[in-house]
């Protein structure tokens, strides 16, 4: 088995918000994973932006969701850059959320290369940043059927 | 039409070098003076400038007035295109633009970057919050989630891939312009035995980022024919699509905006994928060549991998590829980079390619890729068809 590093010994700075994107870093202080929900079109969007993607109307919400989802696809990142460097291979997947439908990227941890596949369940794990907050990344959800 | 009332005139390049000991302001006068010497135009007859990106003029928000100013220059229209890999092409399209509306009569487009030796480029986008924290090396590891999802919808033959990057690397062979490093042979094993970048992206996927400048001389075809000017190249279908299908938050990464680009530049031409005479992509990992080939209408849909393995991309082959060798075996001029493919196709519809001149002339088939967005495949997607004096 091919072990990936997890880069969890690797200090990320927490990162600057926007205006528009501070309520999900409010909400990873609590580990609640908060994405904007276009109330028009009943859509999630994700990265958090200052307007719908849908309608170019600002009237977003944001709804709490679990986390949950599916490999879309993945790398393994045998060159990084910093703070990454010199912590090669690791995981960076695209997982499709279960419950909003929007595609997002994270570093996965605890998952032999071996393991990794387009639509191997995942779930959440979420690491400490020194402001409090925390940085979404995802490991296999063996409950949900990872082996 | 507008775009076809224009003439390219001129077009030059300066050598690819890993590091450039030459300021990029230097690049652009050797530019100038080459498109001067080779068209008999006069300085003082250009009244429009339209740049490139470029990393080495990222910090400076004036830079198309900047540039103008150390090239002495006096202009009525002047603009930075600031589309990343699509800006050379874009510029072409704005240039025949601004000559048909009047803003100006002859431009020249320069295309100019030291990346290597001078970045000054600090983005502003989705990554400081979103990429960054997970160490994600750009367009690398952009290209090897691209190629993962590729691969499990359709699979992907690498000895396929592979030819694509040997076809181009003998066309670097043959352009005493391309990076001298990039200048040795290379086979399909090289390629497949390459170190993983972000699999499944190799070395040999991937362009090496270089310092280097090229550009065009663009005038409307009435000025060219009062100078007495034949030879010209005539830009007759260009289509610009920047962020397709970006009302969706779950795309099929694997279709990009030059489907509808294309479609839109085909018929401006009144041509199909069949009718191509040199086909010259921006290429800036393999994989980008073949997925243009599917998005153009050259093959169908999943299917590009056979489509490269049935057909000749050599420059005396039925589908000439990038005759220059490309960005990846030429080396990649910074975000003026797009310029080196295009700057190609005018060389080859002047019939000045030399050791690699392709045989049919009729036109000549240019695109661009500009901007990694968020777990998606490019920003903007062009496409320029060209023809000689017709």
């Amino acid at each position: 088995m091919t072990a990936m590093n997890d880069t969890l010994d690797v200090t990320r700075e927490p990162p600057k918000p926007r205006s528009h994107s501070l309520p999900y870093w409010e909400g990873t202080r609590e580990k609640k994973l908060l994405v904007q929900y276009c109330r028009r079109t009943g859509r999630y969007q994700f990265f958090p932006r200052p307007t719908s993607i849908y309608t170019g109307r600002r009237d977003l919400e944001w709804r709490e969701v679990s986390g949950k989802g599916k490999v879309f696809t993945y790398t393994v990142a045998r060159r990084a850059r910093d703070p990454l460097r010199g912590h090669e291979p690791f995981l960076i997947a695209v997982v499709t959320l279960d419950d909003a439908n929007v595609n997002v990227m994270a570093n996965v941890v605890h998952c032999k290369l071996e393991e990794m596949k387009i639509g191997l369940p995942m779930k959440p794990y979420w690491m400490p940043l020194a402001n409090g907050t925390h940085l979404l990344m995802f490991e296999p959800d063996r409950e949900a059927g990872a082996a | 039409m507008s775009l076809q009332d224009a003439a390219i005139v001129g077009y030059a390049e300066t050598k690819i070098v890993e590091k450039s000991d030459r300021d990029v302001w230097e690049l652009g006068a050797e530019i100038l003076e080459t498109l001067l010497d080779r068209t008999g135009f006069e300085k003082g007859e250009i009244d429009g400038l339209l740049l490139s990106s470029s990393m080495t003029g990222a910090s400076n928000a004036f830079w198309s007035q900047t540039t103008a100013d150390q090239l002495g220059l006096e202009l009525d229209f002047c603009q930075t295109v600031d589309i990343g890999g699509c800006s050379p092409l874009g510029a072409l399209a704005r240039a025949s633009a601004a000559i048909d509306a009047g803003l100006c009569t002859t431009a020249l487009l320069l295309y100019a970057d030291t990346q290597a030796v001078e970045n000054n480029f600090r983005m502003r986008a989705f990554h400081s919050e979103w990429t960054v924290p997970y160490g994600l090396l750009g367009a690398p590891a952009a290209f090897g989630l691209l190629s993962k999802r590729y691969e499990h919808q359709f699979g992907l033959d690498y000895a396929a891939l592979g030819k694509l990057a040997v076809t181009q690397r003998q066309h670097a062979l043959l352009n005493d312009n391309a990076c001298e490093k990039l200048r040795k042979p290379i086979t399909i094993e090289d390629y497949l035995n390459s170190r993983m970048i972000a699999d499944p992206i190799r070395l040999l996927d991937s362009v090496m980022i270089c310092d280097g400048a090229s550009g065009l001389l663009v005038t409307g075809r009435r000025r060219a024919e009062q100078k007495g000017i034949t030879k010209i190249v005539v830009p007759i279908g260009y289509g610009e699509r920047t962020n397709f299908r970006w009302d969706e938050s779950i795309v099929d990464v694997t279709e990009t905006g030059h489907s509808v680009a294309g479609k839109r530049a085909f018929a401006a031409a009144g041509l199909s994928p069949r009718d191509i005479c040199s086909f010259h992509p921006y290429d800036d990992f393999i994989i980008a060549i073949m997925m243009q080939l599917e998005m153009l209408g050259f093959c169908k849909h999943g299917q590009g991998c056979d489509f490269v393995k049935e057909n000749d991309f050599a420059y005396t082959g039925n589908l000439p590829l990038n005759t220059g060798g490309g960005q990846i075996s030429a080396g990649q001029a910074g975000l003026a980079g797009g310029g080196t493919n295009l700057i190609e196709g005018v060389r080859q519809l002047f019939r000045e390619g030399g050791a690699r001149q392709v045989k049919n002339t009729k036109n000549a088939l240019v695109t661009g890729i500009g901007g990694i967005p968020y777990a998606r495949n490019w920003a903007t997607s062009a496409v320029m068809i060209l023809t000689p004096n017709a």
